[in-house]
């Protein structure tokens, strides 16, 4: 049985009808179709998946997607604006925080949660935020450089 | 050689970044297609189990399936890279874990799992056969009754559940070893280790008419075609493999793995079919993993410290299948070497079969697990002769005009010179609290030269396109394809676009292993675009009435040297939109070596192409209370050759050495008494996090080694996780006196060992 609700991701209402188990990630992904959130393990563990749910990072592998109804979610693809990267974004790519690119939403959902509630955070702080979303690339080198980067010329 | 201190080309971007860091760019999960479907493998009940009966009718009339396939729907017919050993589709046997003995088409996924569930199996289990120690020994059961009759590499010297077996044996090692002031023997042993890519592997296959197309998350576009080719009894024209985005693959995504699978599945629902791996099934399903190994060593050595004798014993677990990885038991035996100086020598190692997962390649495989070991057993040696290990090292290491135990004369490389900055960057010999202390280890890893293939074109504009068979993983590799053209042609960069990962478009390529795209890609590129300077030099000479050897390419035209007002833009010369180079280069030859007589399996590894060269220092700290191991710190110096983008090179750095950590104190898959994975998920297979990295300082000791690849490179991608294993254990072993025997070091571990 499906329910009818409103998913409001990226400033867009998506009215979307989905079955009551189905989570954050595949409602987005499968049925509104924005695919940048991506899932490594379906299990919380590796941050793939990270949307921001009204400002606060959440693993959307393992959130209701009805849960979600009424709240604001940000995903990966509205970061930008329009055609210019957000400061985070440029940072990842001038300072190699991306390889293989598959971490790379996940993790500047979450950098993008800290400095917005932390704008000046110290390296540790960077890396404790982030240690929720696993790269197997960069050894994080390049991602912690770029969040620094983007905070210091706050 | 220089030491790089500064960036020798500056920074630069990804053309792939912006739709990486958008979320615009498609990785193959990705992508679906009208009218698709979803595969579910039934894979095996039993670690080991003859085959009695099939029985699929149940799976097949459950609404929603279209289709079950076995091994009788397809050919029979076996695969595998170094000895065909493997069916897509089990028949006789199950021989672990992960072999697949059915797999379901249906419209979702719950009932294809329901589907695969369904599908009836009576087995007569089989003792398995985990120990791949005594898996070799007389009268042991075999995991593959029909061996002798398998097509394969004579090289590898198969017998029974031997797959492979290398000796090297130089002068006599046991008169030497009697004659020693000091011996020192050890033994290690290692648990297997996944590349854990964080995308999970997906797989599209979708036929029109005798064709098939395969998108699908592989490293190695080519060999998966050739894998659906064979399997499914096809010419190879009729496959087309596209590769989307690529989230990592670290080895694990070599090989030809479950294409054919879906292709079968596609071809019989006469529907698209769609295959994406669950976390678990990334761990326990692929067959790909670094193996288990048991290393023995024994070093005799005189009170200076010359090393006068090495013995080793290696055993590996191939697991069930060999896949590429035959040529592990030689790789394994170069690395119980090292980059040593060594007047005798006598290493065997065997690489074995067992009912356990299947090993194959995995960033630079055999390398960091034998390192780890020998590096530990050099310091055990430093100990027994009351040297300082650096200062062992000072003496022993590889240099110019050293010839190793395989008769390999070395010429031009950096090994001492990454040692002493390692040395430096780590600050060795600093005052640290009591429970702080550095390690050091080295490595050493080749080149691989192979042929490739690639064109350019030049659009009617102008611009141009590059088609390479070149496969992007991640490390940014290909992302230099356009540096190399534009240098060649007097043009920039941007000019170019790159079409890539699309084996209908571009010649035949090894793919992103070996750390090979720059050294074999790269060469046919370049190949590709002297070919098409060539051609507009003669179109040019004709248009401006002037000798070839007058003209030069710059700045996007070509103008005649002395004399910039006789000039022709390449877009003017290019407006028929016909231009085209192609190229291959010479791959080049392997150095020389002469290993003696005894030394056999020889599959030409012997002699290390271009060998890059590599010394890491960590500096940890431990809790004796507990066992755990902090890394505070990392210096990581490498002889690459020439160093082509900075930025992508220190990436390989930071990446493999964090991967280095994770294999040194965290990362390892407990297997039970049958051969199952026990944690087969991240919760208990720990990654190594951002908080958990160190801080890593990277160096690079640039030379001009014989034998490198375009510009002087030598890879880049494999060595970074050779040493730091090593570099780790000794520092763990400083602080508690005394060795870690067992990979990886585990807080249990570790204060086991502690006296």
């Amino acid at each position: 049985m499906k329910v009818a609700t409103t998913l409001t991701v990226n400033e867009i209402a998506y009215p979307v009808e989905l079955d009551p188990g189905t989570n954050l990630l595949a409602a987005v992904r499968d049925v509104i179709g924005l695919t940048g959130s991506k899932e490594g393990c379906d299990d919380s563990e590796c941050g793939a998946c990270m949307m921001l749910l009204d400002g606060k990072p959440v693993n959307s592998c393992s959130y209701l997607a009805l849960q979600a109804e009424g709240s604001e979610i940000t995903t990966v693809e509205g970061l930008a604006t329009g055609e210019k990267l957000a400061p985070l974004q440029a940072a990842f790519l001038s300072e190699g925080g991306v390889q293989c690119g598959f971490c790379t939403p996940g993790m500047l959902i979450s950098a993008t949660a800290l400095l917005d509630q932390n704008p000046s955070p110290s390296e540790d702080e960077v890396r404790i935020a982030l240690s929720g979303n696993l790269c197997r690339c960069t050894g994080y080198d390049g991602i912690i450089k770029a969040v620094l980067s983007v905070a210091n010329a706050v | 050689m220089t030491a790089v201190e500064e960036p020798r080309a500056a920074a630069f971007v990804r053309p792939d970044g912006k739709e990486k860091v958008t979320g615009a760019g498609r990785y193959t999960a990705d992508l679906n297609l009208t009218g698709q479907l979803v595969a579910k493998f039934r894979y095996a009940d039993h670690t080991h189990a003859r085959i009695l009966r099939i029985d699929t009718a149940r799976a097949r009339a459950l609404p929603g399936v279209l289709a079950v396939v076995t091994h009788e729907d397809v050919p029979d017919v076996l695969y595998g890279g170094m000895v065909k050993d493997r069916r897509l589709f089990a028949k006789e046997k199950v021989r672990f874990e992960g072999d697949i003995v059915a797999g379901v088409a249906a419209t979702t996924a719950e009932i294809a799992e329901c589907a695969a569930a369904l599908i009836e199996v009576d087995y007569e289990p089989l003792p398995a056969i985990t120990d791949f120690e005594a898996s070799m020994g007389e009268g042991s059961a075999l995991v593959h009754d029909d061996w002798e009759s398998y097509e394969a590499d004579d090289a590898l010297l198969r017998d029974g559940n031997r797959l492979g077996y290398s000796t090297i044996v130089k002068g006599d090692a046991a008169a030497a070893m009697a004659s020693a002031d000091v011996v020192v023997k050890s033994r290690f042993v290692t648990d297997p280790v996944q590349g854990v890519p964080i995308e999970p592997r997906a797989v599209i296959a979708q036929w029109q008419g005798d064709k098939v197309t395969v998108w699908t998350s592989t490293q190695v576009p080519y060999a998966a075609r050739g894998g659906i080719a064979h399997t499914l009894q096809i010419p190879e024209s009729n496959v087309r493999v596209i590769v989307p985005l690529l989230g990592g693959g670290f080895g694990a995504k070599c090989d030809f793995h479950f294409e054919g699978h879906v292709a079968a599945l596609a071809r019989a629902a006469r529907r698209p079919v769609k295959l994406v791996f669950s976390r678990r099934e990334e761990f326990f399903a692929v067959g790909h993993r670094r193996e288990g190994m048991v290393i023995e060593l024994e070093t005799g050595a005189r009170a200076d410290g010359t090393l006068l004798a090495r013995r080793g014993r290696l055993v590996l677990d191939k697991g069930a299948y060999c896949g590429e990885g035959g040529f592990f038991a030689q790789m394994a035996a170069m690395h119980a070497l090292g980059p040593y100086k060594i007047e005798t020598a006598d290493i065997e190692s065997s690489l074995n079969y067992s009912t356990n997962q299947p090993s194959s390649s995995i960033r630079a495989p055999t390398a960091p697990q034998v390192c780890w070991a020998l590096e530990q057993h050099m310091d055990e040696l430093a100990e027994a002769l009351g040297m300082d290990p650096i200062d062992l090292r000072r003496h022993t290491l590889i240099e110019e005009g050293t010839v190793t135990a395989t008769g390999q004369k070395l010429e031009r490389i950096a090994m001492k010179e990454t040692l002493e900055k390692a040395v430096e960057l780590i600050g060795y010999g600093q005052e640290l609290p009591e429970d702080e202390a550095i390690g050091v280890a080295v490595g050493w890893w080749p080149c691989f030269a192979a042929s490739s293939g690639a064109y350019v074109k030049l659009n009617g504009d102008g611009s141009g396109t590059i088609i390479t068979g070149a496969q992007e993983n991640g490390t940014g590799a290909v992302m230099a394809m356009p540096k190399f053209v534009a240098e060649e042609l007097g043009m920039q960069p941007e000019d170019f676009s790159i079409l890539y990962q699309d084996t209908d478009a571009a010649p035949s390529d090894m793919g992103s292993c070996g750390s090979q795209t720059t050294f074999n890609s790269g060469r046919a590129v370049i190949a590709a675009a002297v070919d098409l300077r060539e051609q507009l030099l003669d179109a040019a000479s004709d248009k401006l009435e002037a000798a070839r050897d007058d003209l030069e390419l710059v700045g996007g035209a070509v103008r005649v040297k002395g004399s910039p007002e006789k000039t022709v833009t390449i877009a003017d010369l290019a407006g028929s939109g016909t231009f085209h180079g192609k190229g291959s280069g010479e791959p080049p030859e392997g150095p020389p070596a002469e290993p003696a007589e005894g030394c056999v399996g020889r599959l030409g590894l012997e002699s290390f192409h271009a060998p890059q060269l590599i010394a890491h220092a960590a500096r940890v700290r431990v809790d004796r209370a507990t066992g755990v191991v902090r890394v505070l710190q990392v210096a990581a110096a490498h002889d690459c050759g020439r160093i082509l983008n900075r930025l992508g090179a220190d990436g390989q750095v930071y990446g493999g050495v964090v991967m280095g950590i994770g294999q040194a104190l965290s990362e390892g898959t407990q297997l039970d008494a049958e051969g199952r994975h026990r944690n087969a998920h991240l919760t208990d297979y720990k990654l190594v996090t951002a908080s958990d990295a160190p801080q890593i300082d990277v160096a690079w000791i640039e030379t001009d080694t014989p034998g490198a690849g375009p510009k002087g490179s030598k890879g880049v991608g494999e060595p970074p996780c050779v040493p730091t294993a090593g570099a780790i254990a000794n520092a763990i072993a400083k602080v508690i006196g005394s060795r870690v025997r067992s990979l990886p070091m585990t807080p249990e571990r570790v204060w086991d060992a502690s006296p």
